[in-house]
Order: C-alpha cells, then structure tokens, then sequence
C-alpha cells in the first residue's frame, strides 16, 4: 500500500557545475551535471511539492550569460508532465531559502509555504553583519523574504521550529540547522502511513546533491564509503553528516531512498524519460492507483 | 514624491494592496549604467556605477531585513520589534544610506537611476520607521499591511535600479549553486 506518488521534475540545469561544489574536498577532478529539480509529491486528496525553484524573469538573463544555467521552464510545462499544475499545488515544502528553491513562489497562489523559522531569523542577523561578513548571505533574494511577506499576510507561510510530523497525513518536517543553510529541512513521506514505516521516503534539499555524498569512495581511510558532505555549507560539514546520518536511519540505510535533487544519477535507480523541452522525469514511486508518467 | 490622484489610480488601475498605489514616482526599468556606458562614455558612468554600488547595497540589506521582520511581527504578532538589535543596526544602514545617496552624482542621462535609489529608500524608510509605531495588545494587521506594500514597493525600485554588469544585483551567486562556468 502506498499513499503518495513521488516525481522529481528538473525545471532547468547547468552542464558543467564543477565537482567540488557538489563533494566537499573534490578539487580539481572535473565537471559534473547539475539538474535543477523540485519534487511532487500527489496523495491523500493533496498535491504537495519540495521547493518551488525560481523565476526565470528575475534571474534568467544573469544565470544563463553568467552561469550556464539552461533550459529554463515553467512550472506549468513541467508540472504537466506529471499530470498537475500549479494551481493544484495546495502545499510547498521549502528546504531552504536559496534563490532556487524559494524563488517561484508567485506561481504556486492556492499553496501553503512551510519553511524552518531559523531560516529567516538567521538570514536577516546576517544581513545586518557588515560587508566583510558578505560570504554568510550568498545565494539568498531579498525579494524572495520580500514575497515571503505577502505569504505571511495572506496566512500562506507557516514557519516551523524544529521537527513537525504530519504536516500532510504521513509526511514529516525534520530540520538540519547549521548545515548547508542556518535552517535547512528535509521532508520525510512514510508512504505506507505507519509511524514505524516500512516505506521511508526522504527528500533531502541540498542536504545531500547527489548520491555520492552519501556513497562516497572511503578508500583513504580505509573503509569501503562514507558519507561526504556538499561543498557548501554557511553552517558547517560536520551538521551536514549528522544530517545526513539522521536521514539514513530514517529509511533504514537503503541509501536509494534519501532522494537528492541535484543528482543526475537518479535515472539509473529509477525509472524515468526525458519531456520534450529535453529534461527529466524521474519517478520515485507511486500511489495505488495511479498510473505511471514515465512509461 | 509626485501626487496624483488617488480615486483615479486605484479607480483605474491599482487595488489598495498593490504597491503601486502608493504615491510617487514608478518603479520602471531605466537605462542602466552598462547602457549608458555607450552614450556617455565608460569613465564618467564608472565612476557613478562605483559609487552606486554601496548605496545599492545597503538597500538590498535594508530591504532584506525589514522584509524579515515584517514576517516575524506578523507570525508572532509581537511588537517590541523596534527594540531589536537588528532593527538598530537596519536602522544605521538605511542612515549610511541616505549619506551616500546625498553626495551621488548623476551623469546625465542617468538621474532617472538615482530616482529609483532614492525611491527605494524613501519607502524601505516608510516600512522601517513604522516599526515603532506598532502597540501591543492591539490589531496591527492594517499597519502590517501597509508596511508590506511599502517595502515590496521598495524592493521594486531597486529591482528597477539593477545592473547585472555594473555590479548592482540582488542576489550573490559566486557560492550558488549555479557558480560555475562563469563566463565572464
């Protein structure tokens, strides 16, 4: 018995991230792909998503000249790929708050947005630090806290302190605070609605990029992998493992089951097809019932 | 700020709770230092964009933070806000601020760029300010929401006044996830 279907849609992607930005320490060894993905998640009379990722008229231009970043597309084209659009979102689970994931909430207007509060009282003590702290406020729009207000009167953000379970039936909000952002989560679905589940899934944000964060080769001391953080963290790598160990458990270290979504690998562990506009569909499960969207 | 009549603006085009109901001149895209650059030559709009960028700055953190606290007084409906050591040092910026924009010189051709500066401040000032003005064991939904339109206002002046080129951009990717291959 399953209750939720789980898709990763990559919304856009940049050819060439270099690895060490993915694997801490991975200097020098190269390029990697780096899709841009938010995950659906369609169940129980809800349609719910992790991050929501940005807006290509705020950022588009600069990404793409600047960056590499392709194949932008809107949500509603790559949400149509799995059957849903935006208006049938009526839940969004923010992971963190950078600018790609939190910079789309304009398209998502029937949803309710859940974020960890230490995301936004930290981001703005570090805005007030002076310009020789800078590096501890990357990668975050003022505009998007700007949005964030509008959310909050129309009682649409709703900010969690720590862990929240069945925030939707069976799906749970864990917090990794300190480590790749001051508030990061991940989100937890026990598909078969079991507070012991036998059917963990667990969405991991930039908690984990890839696969090999988790199964990283640990020949140099000597053990078969370990876990190896991302390269970026404005809290630190050590909250990162302590994450990513917490997350393991949680799915009783099938590594297969913590789902990154910068991970382009996820094609050879699930099934999945490339739309037409040239980007992935991965299916990570789904309900009973439903019938598949990458067959 | 320019008056117009506000029957005929929010008769015509504007709700209440759109920000462009509010007084003064519009957030627009002006042409920014990189064009002007052509026209007017690379040293004089150098220096200008130069000078812009720490007052572009302070804004983009002033805007950042009120914007947080908005978001905080509204969730916690507390109000002791104005007291915060953040709020204090908000405050210090946006004066730095109003310092900074006081000596900018504008070539010509650019002074519709300092307007929306001094746009963005005026009304990131408006929502800070307001802060004090908030009670305790009240409603204070109807000064929320004013401040809210106030500062998303704000942030669409600086929007207007951005220039990827010139150094003036909300958002820093160099550790995004996007950092790489940079171009130029």
């Amino acid at each position: 018995m399953a209750d939720y279907s789980i898709w990763v849609c990559e919304y856009s992607y940049v050819a060439k991230y270099h690895k060490s930005g993915v694997l801490y320490g991975a200097h020098n060894q190269g390029y990697v792909k780096l899709p841009y993905c938010y995950v659906v998640i369609k169940g129980r009379d809800h349609v719910a998503m992790v991050d929501v990722g940005y807006n290509d008229k705020a950022y588009g231009k600069v990404l793409g000249d600047r960056f590499g970043v392709e194949n932008w597309r809107d949500p509603k084209v790559v949400l149509a790929e799995v059957g849903v659009a935006p208006d049938d979102v009526d839940t969004c689970f923010i992971s963190h708050a950078h600018f790609d994931h939190f910079g789309n909430v304009e398209d998502f207007p029937k949803a309710k947005f859940y974020i960890q509060e230490r995301e936004i009282s930290k981001w703005v003590w570090a805005m007030s630090l002076p310009d020789r702290m800078r590096w501890m406020m990357v990668a975050v729009d003022p505009g998007d806290i700007v949005r964030g207000v509008g959310l909050a009167a129309e009682k649409r953000l709703v900010t969690v302190n720590g862990a929240m379970e069945d925030v939707l039936p069976g799906i749970d909000l864990h917090a990794a605070p300190d480590s790749h952002t001051w508030g990061s989560m991940w989100v937890t679905v026990r598909n078969d609605g079991q507070k012991q589940s036998q059917d963990t899934w667990v969405l991991a944000g930039d908690l984990v990029y890839q696969f090999s964060n988790i199964s990283n080769s640990g020949a140099v001391v000597d053990v078969d992998t370990m876990y190896t953080p991302v390269g970026l963290a404005v809290g630190s790598q050590t909250n990162l493992i302590l994450a990513t160990e917490e997350m393991m458990s949680q799915v009783g270290y099938e590594a297969r089951r913590v789902i990154p979504i910068h991970e382009e690998g996820l094609r050879d562990a699930f099934p999945s097809r490339i739309t037409k506009d040239g980007l992935r569909v991965t299916e990570i499960c789904l309900a009973d019932g439903e019938k598949s969207m990458v067959a | 700020m320019t008056a117009v009549d506000l029957f005929m603006r929010l008769a015509q085009t504007h709700k209440p709770d759109c920000h462009m109901s509010l007084d003064g001149p519009p957030p627009e895209t002006v042409p920014d230092p990189e064009e002007m650059a052509r026209t007017l030559g690379s040293d004089v709009v150098g220096r200008y964009a130069a000078a812009c960028r720490p007052v572009y700055e302070d804004l983009r953190r002033v805007i950042g933070q009120v914007s947080g606290l908005l978001i905080l007084a509204r969730l916690t409906s507390r109000t002791e806000i104005a007291d915060l050591n953040e709020m204090q040092l908000c405050r210090a910026r946006w004066r730095e601020a109003a310092e900074r924009l006081a000596t900018l010189e504008a070539p010509t051709g650019l002074s519709q760029h300092k307007v929306q500066l001094t746009s963005a401040h005026h009304f990131s000032g408006e929502a800070m300010n307001a802060f004090a003005g908030l009670r305790s064991g009240v409603d204070n939904s109807t000064e929320l929401d004013r401040m809210g339109i106030q500062i998303k206002r704000a942030y669409a002046h600086l929007e207007a006044a951005s220039s990827s080129k010139a150094g003036l951009q909300m958002v820093d990717f160099t550790h995004a996830c996007c950092s790489c291959a940079q171009q130029n």
